[in-house]
């Protein structure tokens, strides 16, 4: 059990089974569509492009996947990946995790979007002007206070007053 | 050529407003181009939301000039800090920077800026010629060689980088999926939509776009805080002397045919033509050992290319609808959201458009000289921007740009759904370009092959009847296969060769 473990440690063999993944997940999905009487659809179903679309990154996917673990077991074999060019090009082996802030910076882009509604855009985007910086390690505090202020008052002149585009002000100034 | 379509849109761009326009967009490009981790294309995705409350001319004419002048503010920062502002001017720093460190930035700027303003001049002549050429051929297209043309641009995908030709043409395919989500034309059936009412019309291209280019860069700069960047000390920036320019003529104007080239090829684009145009420059040299240490031709033959690479591109993608680099499959996205159908058609109804395009991009072309030989001194302080200032403001502009465009929600969750994907997907070799490409052309693809298959009565084989349709499958099935293809044959000559020689 073990040697098939290791023919899959390979980040393209994980990119090809997510792919296939994907694949089956898309094409249950497509067994979802509603059927159209041939004569309407004029023989060409509302699942023949996706079909064909996901039949063909399976396809791929699968000759990544099986790139990886002949690369993999090349590896394991002593020749050493020189010898044999890889097919997709990314190297075996796993990377370093990211580091804390990387994962915060993800929450915080995430949280904008759940902000946006509650606060509306523009406090948002102050907030975000706030955050960012500090979370990347800026100090300098009047800079950040001056780009929390200027940065939503730039918008709100470009967007707003000359472009005419109205900003969800958001649920709690709603209800204020 | 059509001579009245020339003066009117002449006419257009001496309005003031226009006119002011591309010097912003020539100025923001060359800015854009100059930050590191800012692309021309993310600039132009970043723009695009907005070009939208602009008529189409003015529009598209500024995110012409910013394309182009994008693809060369990143030799600035290329040569004095080696770090290229985007990806076209990676072969730029390979002699640029050695340059920069010897005392010489001045002159790896003089003449990065006159070799990218002659590709770029070289490149929208030919797109002035050609494009009307091509749109001609294109009227007898029908719907088997539009497929045809649009697995063709698909299949280049492989060739962009042959390492990861198998993950271009995954992220071509999943990009061709997205596209499928919404209500199937045909037959009225909903695909994808998971209940989402905003999801009814398909997923809109923006926010897909600023989600993959902007935020993408943003987790990744988020990845990276801890790099520092020394900039290199420039002494005033100078024009090549005669001598330099006697050296570099020919390696501009190999470099610069290399570049309309290859960005006439769908999905090729400019960091494709400077890796070949160094690698040319450095084939024809008198003194190939001088590269990598400071060769001005080095210099010269990856900027001629790049920026060649830029009017090239544009041409399939107005005469054909095919986009020739992923800025380009941008600005085709901003033509179709402006209501107006790239392809031959348009030359006829649109002349206009198309000339102040050209112009534009000439204007911008000419612009960055002076910008370049003048501001880079101002413009390689801007590269210094802390990153915690700059990219707050980006991600602002990806909030308010999703969501300006139709005022929904769905479009900020999609952009920022896209960008937290597209970073995975980066970070396993996935890149952005071929998933745009798969949107921008999936559209065209499908239909287009759901009519052909009507007129063959499901048949596949009908497309071996049409001659263009089959000549272009063909081509697809040798650019998918090729690589591959070259490898196996290289490995069968060699055992050859070594079975020979023991005999």
């Amino acid at each position: 059990m073990k040697q098939p473990l290791h023919l899959l440690a390979d980040r393209d063999s994980l990119a090809g089974l997510a792919i296939l993944g994907v694949c089956a997940v898309a094409w249950r999905l497509t067994a979802g569509f509603d059927e159209v009487p041939a004569i309407l659809s004029q023989n060409v179903p509302p699942t023949f492009f996706p079909r064909l679309v996901i039949a063909t990154a399976a396809l791929l996917g699968g000759l990544l996947l099986a790139g990886g673990i002949r690369r993999r077991a090349v590896d394991l074999a002593g020749r050493g990946p020189a010898n044999d060019p890889p097919i997709a090009g990314a190297k075996a082996g796993g990377t370093t995790l990211p580091p804390p802030v990387f994962w915060a910076t993800a929450g915080l882009v995430a949280a904008a979007g759940v902000l946006i509604p509650l606060v509306g855009t523009l406090l948002t985007v102050g907030l975000v002007a706030i955050a960012l910086p500090l979370l990347w390690g800026e100090r300098r505090f009047r800079l950040v206070a001056a780009l929390a202020v200027g940065l939503p008052g730039a918008i709100y002149a470009v967007f707003t007053l000359a472009l005419g585009v109205r900003f969800p002000v958001g649920l709690i100034w709603n209800l204020l | 050529m059509d001579p009245s379509g020339l003066s009117i849109a002449f006419s257009l761009l001496t309005d003031p407003v226009v006119l002011g326009l591309i010097v912003a967009g020539t100025v923001a490009g060359v800015v854009i181009g100059a930050l590191p981790g800012l692309s021309s294309s993310m600039g132009v995705a970043l723009l695009l939301p907005f070009s939208l409350y602009l008529d189409p001319v003015p529009a598209i004419a500024l995110l012409s000039a910013l394309y182009c002048a994008g693809t060369f503010g990143g030799s600035i920062t290329a040569v004095l800090i080696n770090a290229p502002g985007a990806p076209p001017a990676v072969a730029t720093a390979f002699d640029g920077y050695p340059m920069a460190l010897k005392g010489e930035a001045g002159r790896a700027l003089g003449i990065a800026a006159v070799s990218s303003v002659s590709g770029g001049i070289i490149s929208v002549l030919t797109l002035l010629l050609a494009a009307p050429l091509l749109a001609r051929i294109a009227y007898s297209f029908g719907p088997p060689e539009y497929f045809a043309l649009g697995i063709f641009a698909l299949s280049m995908l492989a060739s962009i980088g042959a390492e990861s030709a198998l993950k271009n043409l995954v992220g071509g395919c999943l990009g061709l999926l997205i596209a499928t989500v919404g209500i199937d034309l045909t037959t009225g059936v909903e695909r994808f939509t998971f209940g989402v009412p905003q999801l009814l019309e398909g997923v809109q291209f923006i926010p897909v776009l600023i989600g993959l280019f902007a935020v993408t860069e943003l987790l990744n700069q988020a990845r990276h805080l801890g790099r520092e960047r020394v900039i290199a000390a420039m002494t005033a920036l100078r024009l090549p002397s005669r001598e330099d320019f006697r050296r570099v003529r020919a390696t501009i104007l190999r470099s610069s045919g290399i570049g309309v080239f290859v960005g006439v090829l769908p999905a090729e684009g400019s960091t494709m033509a400077a890796m070949i145009g160094y690698n040319e420059a450095k084939r024809w040299s008198k003194a190939p050992e001088k590269f990598g240490k400071g060769s001005i031709e080095g210099v010269a033959g990856p900027e001629a290319a790049n920026n060649a690479a830029t009017g090239g591109a544009m041409v399939p993608t107005l005469a054909l609808g095919i986009p020739g680099s992923a800025t380009a499959a941008v600005i085709l996205g901003g033509l179709q959201v402006q209501g107006l159908r790239p392809g031959p058609y348009l030359f006829e109804e649109q002349p206009t458009l198309l000339y102040g395009i050209f112009l534009a991009m000439l204007l911008a072309n000419i612009l960055f000289l002076f910008i370049g030989l003048f501001g880079a001194r101002v413009f390689s302080r801007i590269s210094l921007v802390p990153r915690t200032f700059l990219w707050p403001t980006v991600f602002a502009l990806c909030l308010v740009g999703a969501y300006g465009l139709n005022q929904s929600m769905v479009d900020v969750w999609i952009m920022i759904l896209s960008g937290l994907v597209g970073y995975v997907l980066k970070r396993n070799g996935f890149g952005p370009a071929p998933i745009i490409m798969g949107i921008v052309l999936g559209g065209l693809i499908e239909t287009s092959l759901a009519q052909s298959m009507i007129i063959f009565d499901q048949q596949w084989s009908g497309f071996l009847g049409q001659p263009i349709a089959a000549t272009l499958l063909l081509l697809a099935a040798v650019s998918v296969g090729g690589a591959r293809l070259r490898r196996a044959l290289g490995k069968l000559l060699t055992r050859a060769a070594g079975t020979a020689r023991r005999q």
